[in-house]
Order: C-alpha cells, then structure tokens, then sequence
C-alpha cells in the first residue's frame, strides 16, 4: 500500500470526481458493532439512501425494524412497535458531524469532510483507504478515526474506531447478514484496518 | 441701589446657595418608569406593573452584532459570551453555545425525583426490559457512540428526557451554534446585568463594559455591537435627557439674555430677573424632596419646564415701572392679576397632585410651590432690589406703532363660533385613537427603539408576552402544587391546539409533594436488580453493567426534595427566578404560553381553575389600566377647572371679565386638540401636562391684557411685558419640540402652539380698545 500522511488536494480531486454520485444514492449494508458493553457483537442490516431533497435515511431491516431519517437538523427515529422520536442535531453537534460523513461518503463530495476532520488518502493498484481524524477534541474523545475503504469508484466498508477498543463496522453493497457475526480480525482484514492502530491503549 | 438692598441681595443669595447645598445632599433622583404609570388597582393590573420593572427578565440586556460574515461573527459572539462571563457586572451570558438546559453533575441522582418518565408506568420490570430493548437497538446506531458512557448510569436516558423535556418550544436560528437572527445577518446575545433595569448609572456602566469586552473580542473585524431592552433605555433616556437639557439649557440662556437686555436695556434686570425663578425652582426641588422618597428624572425635567412659566413674573414688575413711581409701588399695581394667574395656575396643577400617579404628584408639588415661591418674591423682594427704570415702554416710538396697527386689526369675534365648530368637525371625521392606551407609549422611550427590541424579542423565541395564566399561594409550595394541578388542562390544550406549548416553574422544579410520591414508587435496591437480572437474560447486555444506576436509583430513594436553593447559580435558577416569585408576601408562580391560538379557551382554562389561577391579557389588562387611570385623572381636570374658573370668577366679580379672560385659553385648547387630532396624534398624559401649561400661560395673558383696561400708556406697558413672556417661552419651547425624547418633543410642540394661540387670542379677545 502506497501510504501518505495527508492527501494531496490535487490525489483528493481525482478520487473525489471518480466517487461522485448524483443522489438519490441507495446502498445495502451490515453493519457489526463490537463494544465493551455488549456481551456478543451486534449486528444488523438495512439499506442506506442518500436522497435527492438532501434526506439521509437509514433504514434498519433485520433483525427488527427501524427508519432513521436526517432532515437537515432534525432526526427522526421510527422503530416498530414505539412512538416516532425525533431529536435536534443542533444540541448533538458530534452526531451531527458523523452523520455528515456518512452523508459526504454517500454522495462522494469531500470538500465538507475536510473542516471536521484531517483527512488522508491511501492507493495501491487495487485498494483505497480514507482516514479521517476528527478535529475536534469532544469528538476525539468518542471517535478516534473513521476508515473508509473501498476499490475503484466504490466504497465497501466504513470502520468507526473508538480510543477505548470499540469499534463498528459498515459493510456496503453486500449480502444480507448471516446469523453469525464474523470474527473481529477478520472484519479488520476485510476493511484494511491497522489492527495496531485501532486499539492504542492494547 | 442702597446698602440694604445689597445687604438683601447678599443674604438672597446666600439662601439659595445654602438651598443648593442642601438639595444636591438629599435629592435622590431615580429613573423607575413605574413613577409615571398609574398606580394599580386590584391583582391582575399589579401583576401587571410589577411584572415591567422587577421581573429578571427586565435586566436582560438584548445584544446583536452585525457588519460582517456569519460565520467571524458567531467566533466573536462566544469569544464575547466567554469575556462576560468573568466580568461582576454580568450574571448570565447566552449566544447559544452554552450546553442545552440540563440537571447538574452534583445532583444527578435527583433524575428521579424530577422526571415525569415513572409517573403513569413506574420504573419496573417492564419498564426496565422495554428501556434494554431500545438500548440495544441505539447501540446498533450511529449514535451509539455517544450513548455509551451513559448507558450504565441511565439505561432509561433520563439525562437525555429532562434536557428535552426542558428544551425551550423554539430557539433561534444558529450559525456554528450561535445564536442568530432569521436572515442570518445578525448574531443575538442574551446578557443579564447585575445592576436592575431603572438603574441608569448601574446600566451605562455595564453597557460600557460590554462596549469595552466588544472592542476586544472583534479584534480586526468591521464588526458593529447594538443592544436593547429595559437598562438599555433607561441608560440612554438619562443620556439623551441629561445631553440635551445641557444644549437646549445653553441656548435658552444665551437667547434669553439677548431678549432680556434688548427689552430693558440694563443688565441690572437680567441678573435680577433670574432671581425670582431660581428660588422657586429650588423650592419645588426642597418640597419634592421632603415629601418622596426619590425623585423621578423626567419629573425634573418637566418640572424646571412648567416653572419656566415663572420667568414670566419678573417681566410684569419691569415692563410695568414708571419714571416717578417706585418699583415697590408698581408691584402692587401689578399684583392683582399676577397673584390671580398663579393661584388659578396652582389650583389647575393641584389635579396632578391627586392624579394617583406618583410622578404626576412630585411633578405638581414640585410646580405649585416653585411658582408660589416665584410669585411671593416677584412681589416681596424683587422690587426692593429693582433699580429705577433706565425707560418707560410706554415712551418707545417704535412699540408704540406696533400697539397702534394691532389695535386696528379686526376683532375675530366669528372665532367664537368657528373654532368649536371646527374642532368638533375634525373630532368627528377622525374618531378612532383619540386616547394612547398602549401602557408602554407613557414611558419616555422612543418608539422605533420599541419596535426594535421587540422584533429582537421575536427573534429570541420567547413566550407570547402577550397572556399569562398567575397562580399565587401562601408559599412556594401552595404555588408549585397548584401549577402541577394545572398540567393535565395545560397538555389537553397542547392537544387540542389552543396553544403551542407552555412552561412554568414546576417544570423545573416539582413540588415536594411530587417528588415525594415519586420517591416513594422508586424500587430499592434488590428489586432493581432482580428486573435487570431478568432483563439482561434476553438483551445483549451484561446485569453487572447497570450498578451505578441501581447505586443512583438507590441514592434517589434517600435524598430530601430539591429545593430552589440547591439550582442556585445554575441555568435553571433563572428559569425558576423569572416564573416563581414573592411579592409583598405573596408568591405567584407564572405560566408562560406559547403560539397561543384560542386566548378564550385559555381564558376559560383559568377560570375553570382554582380562585387562586388567574388568566392574564396583559394588553386588556394595561389598556383598561389606562383607561380607567385616565377617566379619573380627566375628572381631577374637570374639578380643578371648575376650581380655575371660581378663582378667577373671585377675582373679577363680573361675568363678562371672567369671559373676555377665558376665552382665549378655551378656544386655544380646542385648537391644540383638533390640530393634534388632525394629524392623527393619540393623546396621552404628557399631552395632558402640556394643555395645562398652555391653559396656564393663555389665562395669564388675558388677566394682564384685561387688567390694562382701555389706558394707552398701560396697554403698551402691558404689550411689551407680554411680547417677552411669549417670545421667552416660545424660545424655550420651540427648543424642546426638537428632542429625541418623544415625550419632551409633544410637549414642546403642544406648548409652543398654545403660546402662539394664546397670545394673539388673548390680544385680540381681551384687550379692549384704546381709549382715543
């Protein structure tokens, strides 16, 4: 892997063009979260959308139901069986700045990325990893860093790391999920995370 | 002038200073608006009043900043909020960066006692297993990475219940979490002064502090800082006062000694003339201060504005001497209608003083006993002191042909007729808004700076201020119980749609009561941890995980009920301080109502309540405050015009000199009146004080025109004292029609029209024709 500390702009402007999407985007995901809280991995599956009128919505398929809907600074959370609630980013700003992410991933428009995070980009011939640090200090508590990687004009996995060893992985575009969770270092291996650098404190 | 006259002289003058010492050591001026607003009757309109001046939502100062990008704004904003934080002037700084409304680190445990999660399904096995569920799915979200340091101390989020709970129904808009106006132009600061809002001194030195963090804080930027609200005006109103009583005070002396010595010719008579007014004015000043405990500013300045008539009196005594005749005896010639002009003036004042208004009282005592004073030294001491006349008017070839061409202009008898005629004409094209009702266009504030600040208001998102439903109570407690009793109506109204939202004090701070029963359905520690154990089996959490909260729930069971005092210095104090307070013991809890869209349900709501619940229209309620404030003072007008007439009536003894005397000022008010109301004017009390003094002046005119009979060398002495009095005061008055304070510029308006009026009605109407 050919490895830069900071992207270049002009590396960033090509990946950028070759990533970008006019919504709506519509991607399939699983997405596994190992915590110290939890006893056993946890996992779901759904579908992430990026819409035309700017709406992120993450829709939770198995295995329950639940719709999460981004509308500017609203957040709108339908689970079954329980009232709608909703809830303003204006007072979670560090949840703000992770949706956002996920939204510039979605869409594949860097340029809002780069004033929360200290963004890099890595290539070899067949991979690309993206690595973003956030610059704020409140949000660095939570979140080291955010790892994308992907191939060619596609990301297929989005790893959020957290300074305490818990970290959760997204995997796009692919097969629902299957009743055993993966191993952790296999989902390291699949998403090219440095395993040594997830978990400074291990 | 003799030895004794200077001798006098001497010891005059050493009186007044001694006076001026003695009054700059006890006058104790105060800029409460309330001084001008009536007093109030019964519990809504005191409500109403207090609520203007001592609420702490009066010491909030409203700030914008503006002149450059959003986002160099929002950074100076909180680099300002940080600066004024650590200054005394200052208690509470928002711009929106502060973290939400939230319960304190220390009493966290409280939680339990505050929300309203348990009060319908308590906190237990199902409970417990429905919060894991959804605990677990929030861990498969985005969200969770921010969940988990909560989670093991409130798996039931009830951090994140009560800070929604407490969210205002709306915020401003924000720019990188600062506040800002809608079109994104302008960043809003809420800043609380230390010093209350009708502290002018207390207030401008805050606001220079502010001024002095601002300069800081904007570094290089082109940035500009406004701010608004009660301490604000009351700062700027003295400035404004104190500026232009200093500039239109300079000018008014400069012209009045060039008229002064153009008239007599003797600069003896300028500096005598002062006399007279200087001692009346000192004893108004004594009199006020004996009498009330603080002194309002703008009585002062309306005061030294209605004594000015005073000035008059020494122009009767010189423009009345004679070669021959002493000026002692030439004061007893004029006496008669000088004493009868400020008798019936003091006895039109008098209504003021029983007006109910406290202000309007200082501001009739403090006039009554200037102009008696002014007129018993015009009449007593003045003349030992006056040299011999240096000339006769009445020798003045020049006056003497003005005198001649103004006893050949037509008598305007018609106006008699016409002028009522016409006033009722135009009273009834333009009926609606005769009177000002709106409480707050009786404070001296200018009006485009009240449009201002309430559109800042709107910005902000605060309450309707428009109604208030006011429980009251022995105590705190009586009032918190009585609010939570309210609750259940309150929501219903929610639902229904009559209003948006509401908030009230128990929100924040339930009664002991409640939190009481609360406390008492919190399961202890065994049962806790029996429903986690069962609750765990069939989530992906470990039981172990929850015991720091089995240790709060457990800490919660213990704890007394929070009290008001332990939220002190927290931002939920001055939620509490603004709607929970006592006043002349009694305590009132207030309900603020948001988006209201049905006040008669709201209305109903209230009386649906107990006695103790009132619904509030601050806007009805202070309008019909006035109204019924300006019926009596209207009445206290008719008595003392009733009194005025008798007085002169006394004076005169023959109806058709009391006539010819009144005329002039009757048909003069009703021209003031249908000018004002010809220009779409609403009459409001300051009005009011202005048609008095003009009365005042017209009446004067026409006893000394009157008392001038048909002799052509009195009727010029009488002319030339008159022609000063009325060019002295125009002068004055003409100068005040130009302030920025609107209450100042209706005045000098109003009076300056009355001077005209009164002079050439009284002129023509009165006086009789020369004797050939």
């Amino acid at each position: 892997m050919l490895s830069t500390s900071t992207a270049s702009s002009r590396a960033l402007d090509e990946f950028e063009r070759a990533l970008r999407r006019t919504p709506p985007v519509t991607t399939g995901f699983v997405e596994y979260r190992f915590s110290h809280l939890l006893k056993k991995p946890l996992h779901v599956s759904g579908t992430l959308e990026y819409r035309a009128d700017g709406v992120l919505a993450r829709k939770v398929e198995a295995p329950y139901r639940e719709i999460t809907e981004v509308k500017g600074e609203q957040v709108r959370i339908e689970r079954e069986g329980r009232p709608a609630r909703t809830l303003s980013l204006q007072r979670a700003p560090q949840l703000r700045v992770l949706l956002g992410s996920f939204r510039a991933l979605l869409e594949g428009r860097f340029a809002p990325l780069s004033q929360d995070f200290a963004v890099a980009l890595a290539e070899d011939d067949t991979h690309w990893t993206l690595t973003l640090v956030p610059r704020d200090a409140r949000l660095a508590k939570s979140l080291a860093r955010i790892q994308v990687s992907g191939r060619a004009d596609r990301p297929d996995c989005i790893a959020a790391l957290e300074p305490d060893g818990d970290a959760a992985f997204t995997l796009l575009e692919s097969a629902p999920a299957q009743d055993a969770v993966p191993a952790r270092s296999a989902l390291e291996q699949r998403c090219h995370v440095d395993a040594k650098r997830a978990e400074p404190g291990s | 002038m003799t030895r004794r006259s200077w001798l006098l002289l001497a010891a005059w003058c050493a009186l007044l200073a001694i006076g001026i010492a003695w009054i700059q050591a006890r006058l104790h001026v105060s800029a409460d608006l309330r001084l001008f607003m009536p007093r109030p009757r019964g519990e809504q309109q005191r409500l109403l009043v207090q609520n203007i001046g001592e609420s702490p939502a009066s010491r909030l100062l409203l700030v914008t900043l503006e002149g450059d990008q959003p986002a160099v704004l929002a950074d100076i904003s909180k680099r300002l909020a940080t600066a004024l934080a650590t200054r005394a002037e200052f208690g509470l700084v928002a711009n929106g960066a502060q973290a939400p409304l939230a319960i304190p680190e220390s009493l966290l445990p409280y939680r339990y006692l505050l929300t309203d999660s348990f009060d319908r399904h308590s906190l237990d096995a199902h409970s417990v297993e429905s919060a894991l569920a959804d605990r677990a799915a929030d861990m498969a979200s985005p969200a969770a990475t921010f969940l988990e340091n909560w989670l093991p101390r409130d798996p039931t989020l009830e951090v994140l219940h009560l800070a929604d709970r407490w969210q205002p129904p709306a915020e401003p808009h924000r720019v990188d979490d600062a506040w800002f106006t809608a079109d994104g132009h302008r960043a809003l600061l809420l800043v609380e002064t230390r010093a209350a809002a009708f502290d002018p001194d207390g207030q401008t030195t805050a606001l220079n502090v502010l001024g002095a963090e601002f300069e800081r804080a904007r570094g290089a930027s082109p940035a500009r800082l406004a701010a608004s609200g009660s301490g604000y005006f009351s700062s700027i109103i003295k400035q404004r006062t104190q500026a232009e009583a200093s500039w239109f005070g300079g000018i008014a002396t400069v012209g009045m000694i060039l008229l002064l010595w153009y008239a007599y010719r003797h600069i003896g008579f300028t500096l005598l003339g002062a006399l007279p007014l200087a001692s009346g004015a000192l004893a108004g000043l004594a009199a006020v201060s004996l009498l009330f405990e603080s002194v309002h500013g703008i009585t002062l300045a309306f005061g030294f504005t209605l004594i000015g008539v005073a000035q008059d009196y020494p122009m009767h005594l010189f423009s009345h001497l004679r070669r021959g005749e002493s000026a002692v005896a030439t004061a007893r010639r004029v006496w008669p209608p000088l004493a009868t002009g400020v008798a019936s003036t003091c006895v039109a004042y008098l209504a003021f003083l029983i007006s109910g208004v406290t202000g309007l009282a200082q501001l009739a005592c403090l006039t009554v006993s200037g102009l008696i004073v002014a007129g018993l030294t015009t009449r007593y001491l003045l003349p030992r002191l006056t040299p011999a006349a240096a000339h006769d008017p009445a020798d003045s070839a020049r006056l003497q042909r003005i005198n001649h061409w103004l006893g050949r202009l037509p008598r305007p008898y018609v106006l008699l007729l016409l002028v009522p005629v016409a006033a009722a004409l135009v009273f009834w094209l333009r009926p609606e808004g005769f009177w000002q009702n709106d409480l707050s266009r009786l404070t001296p504030v200018p009006p485009e700076l009240l449009r201002k600040d309430l559109a800042l208001r709107r910005e902000l998102a605060t309450p309707n201020l428009r109604y208030l439903l006011v429980a009251s109570g022995e105590d705190e407690q009586e009032v918190l119980t009585r609010l939570e009793a309210l609750d259940d109506a309150l929501s219903q109204a929610v639902q229904h749609g009559a209003i948006g939202s509401y908030d009230h004090a128990a929100r924040y701070l339930p009664s002991d009561a409640r939190q009481r029963a609360r406390q008492a359905k919190l399961p202890d520690a065994g049962e806790l941890r029996t429903m986690l154990h069962e609750a765990a089996a069939t989530s992906p959490f470990d039981e172990q995980l929850f015991a720091p909260f089995v240790a709060d729930v457990a800490r919660a069971r213990e704890l007394r009920p929070l009290e008001r005092a332990d939220l002190a210095a927290t931002p939920l104090s001055l939620r509490i301080d603004s709607a929970l307070f006592h006043r002349e013991g009694r305590w009132y809890g207030l309900v603020s109502l948001y988006d209201v869209h049905d006040p008669g349900a709201m209305a109903a709501l209230g009386n649906a309540s107990s006695p103790q619940v009132t619904f509030l229209d601050l806007k009805d309620a202070s309008e019909q405050l006035v109204a019924a404030h300006r019926s009596h003072i209207l009445l206290c007008l008719d008595i003392s015009a009733l009194l005025l007439v008798v007085v002169i009536a006394v004076a005169l003894r023959r109806v058709s000199r009391v006539l010819r005397v009144l005329a002039p000022m009757v048909l003069t008010t009703l021209i003031i009146l249908a000018v004002l109301r010809g220009c779409g004017v609403s009459l409001n009390l300051f009005h009011l004080i202005s048609l008095v003094l003009a009365a005042g002046l017209g009446l004067d005119y026409a006893l000394f025109f009157e008392h001038a009979a048909d002799e052509p060398a009195e009727q010029q002495r009488t002319l030339h004292a008159l022609l000063v009095c009325a060019l002295s005061t125009l002068l004055v008055f003409a100068l005040l029609a130009f302030s920025t304070v609107p209450v100042l510029a209706a005045i000098g308006i109003t009076v300056s029209l009355g001077v005209v009026c009164n002079f050439l009605l009284a002129l023509l109407l009165t006086r009789e024709r020369a004797a050939a």
